[in-house]
């Protein structure tokens, strides 16, 4: 029975990491409308509910930025170098149109839903 | 003089990420590790203005600790790499077990290893010998098969092989997958058997029924009369099995299990008849027929009983030779029903890609 639980809680791990990495690539674009270094971009992320950690968040912020929708500086602040980063040009279409595309699957997840609460 | 808290706190934090560093790729290194180290001290900051002091050994470590080991953090930063992925797989699995499995392993055990270890004087020492040499081809084998897929791995994409295929060019699907045998064939194979195991109990009393007309002047010679039982107890086993399959058609792993078994034990009768042979030599050498005794025209019928022998050790070596394909077919028969076809969409995969 443990060892049920314990296999359960793993499956359930693997499956909302699953969900969670394309939510945290959108929730990342759309916090880098504004220019942010990474600390303050995981504040950013923890306080509207979705924390991340350092191992994921700066590997994530250089695939994105090698794919073109991020552009970064370092920059000195606060007397330490920092970088910093915002959204590319192409970032931000490609945000629009990932925006949309989670709209459509929000609203026919929720429909789904509905439908089968009904059954 | 002593180390202060905070210099050996930064201590802990320059070390972490020199291992960090260690494991990243050579270009990225200090980019990738300001970075961190940036992130890092921004939460000791945040932290030390939590708790009003400068944090302690313990609260440092447990801060890197949470961070993740330096070459997990390291890890996440190189691309994923894969010598063989989760497309190709599968196919190099199947191929690798073929060549493995089915086709090395029985090549050694059932010719390779007797045609060294039977004549050799030393058998011990061939028996290492060939076991060192099919070590050696097990691992060659996976070596070469696996840099073939590291290579298809990299340029299949490159070309769309794994697009080139066509729905026509898949396998046909099996109508039933554990086919039991056709009931008009078991029955001829049960009559073939019961009268060639009548011929041969008739044989010692009617010697023309195996030798035609030489049965005059020649005989069933030594090595006759001392492999006629094991052969008559092979042909019963085979009436045996025949009768048991007909009776009991659901039984399908019988008939391929029951044959391999038969064709092992027929090989093994045929390698030790080929021994006992190669011990006689000279004048006195008729091990499959001999003049019979009180022949007066007799140096006529020592060269009819030289040719015979000699027809015969031909014919016994072929035997052998077709029993040890017929042991690796039928190996293949058996494993393939006890496992089914679950390998036909390797096959098909296979198929396509080639």
């Amino acid at each position: 029975m443990a060892n049920s639980n314990g296999a359960n809680s793993e499956l359930f791990e693997t499956l909302r990491l699953e969900l969670r990495r394309g939510c945290l690539i959108l929730a990342v674009l759309a916090e880098l409308r504004t220019e942010r270094y990474g600390y303050t971009l995981r504040k950013a992320l923890a306080d509207g509910g979705l924390e991340i950690d350092e191992g994921t968040l700066y590997p994530l912020l250089r695939r994105l930025e090698t794919q073109g929708l991020l552009v970064s500086e370092w920059r000195e602040e606060e007397k330490r170098n920092k970088r910093f980063y915002r959204l590319s040009e192409m970032g931000e279409q490609i945000l629009q149109q990932l925006l949309e595309e989670w709209q459509r699957i929000n609203g026919s997840l929720g429909r789904i839903l509905q439908e089968a609460d009904r059954i | 003089m002593s180390k202060t808290s905070t210099q050996r706190t930064e201590e802990l934090l320059d070390r972490y990420l020199q291992a960090v560093r260690f494991w990243l790729p050579k270009a990225q290194q200090e980019d990738i590790s300001a970075e961190l180290a940036e992130d890092l001290h921004s939460q000791i900051e945040e932290k030390e203005g939590e708790l009003g002091r400068s944090l302690d050994e313990e609260e440092m470590s447990a801060i890197l600790k949470r961070c993740g080991s330096p070459i997990v953090v390291a890890s996440r930063y190189r691309p994923q790499t894969q010598l063989i992925g989760p497309v190709l797989f599968p196919i190099y699995e199947f191929v690798l077990k073929v060549t493995l499995l089915w086709v090395l392993i029985p090549l050694f055990v059932v010719i390779v290893g007797p045609a060294v270890i039977l004549p050799a004087a030393n058998r011990m020492g061939a028996f290492l010998q060939i076991l060192s040499t099919l070590f050696t081809a097990l691992i060659a084998s996976t070596v070469a098969i696996t840099i073939v897929f590291a290579v298809l791995e990299r340029t299949a994409s490159k070309c769309n092989m794994l697009d080139k295929w066509d729905v026509r060019s898949l396998p046909a699907v099996p109508k039933q997958s554990k086919q039991q045998p056709s009931r008009t064939h078991s029955i001829f194979e049960l009559i073939f058997g019961v009268i060639g195991f009548a011929w041969l109990l008739l044989v010692p009393h009617y010697p023309f029924l195996l030798l035609g007309p030489a049965a005059n002047f020649i005989v069933p010679g030594t090595l006759w009369q001392t492999y006629y039982l094991p052969m008559v107890v092979l042909s019963f086993a085979g009436i045996l099995h025949q009768a048991v399959s007909l009776a009991r058609p659901q039984w399908t792993w019988l008939p391929p299990t029951a044959r391999l078994v038969v064709t092992i034990l027929t090989l093994a009768l045929a390698q030790s008849m080929i021994r006992a042979v190669g011990h006689g030599t000279g004048p006195d050498w008729h091990p499959f027929v001999a003049v019979a005794p009180g022949i007066a025209d007799s140096a006529q019928a020592v060269k009819v009983a030289a040719v015979v022998n000699v027809i015969a050790l031909i014919s016994v070596l072929a035997t052998c030779l077709g029993l040890s394909i017929a042991t690796v077919k039928q190996t293949w028969d058996v494993l393939r029903h006890f496992r089914g076809p679950s390998n036909a969409r390797n096959v098909a995969l296979l198929r396509c890609l080639l």
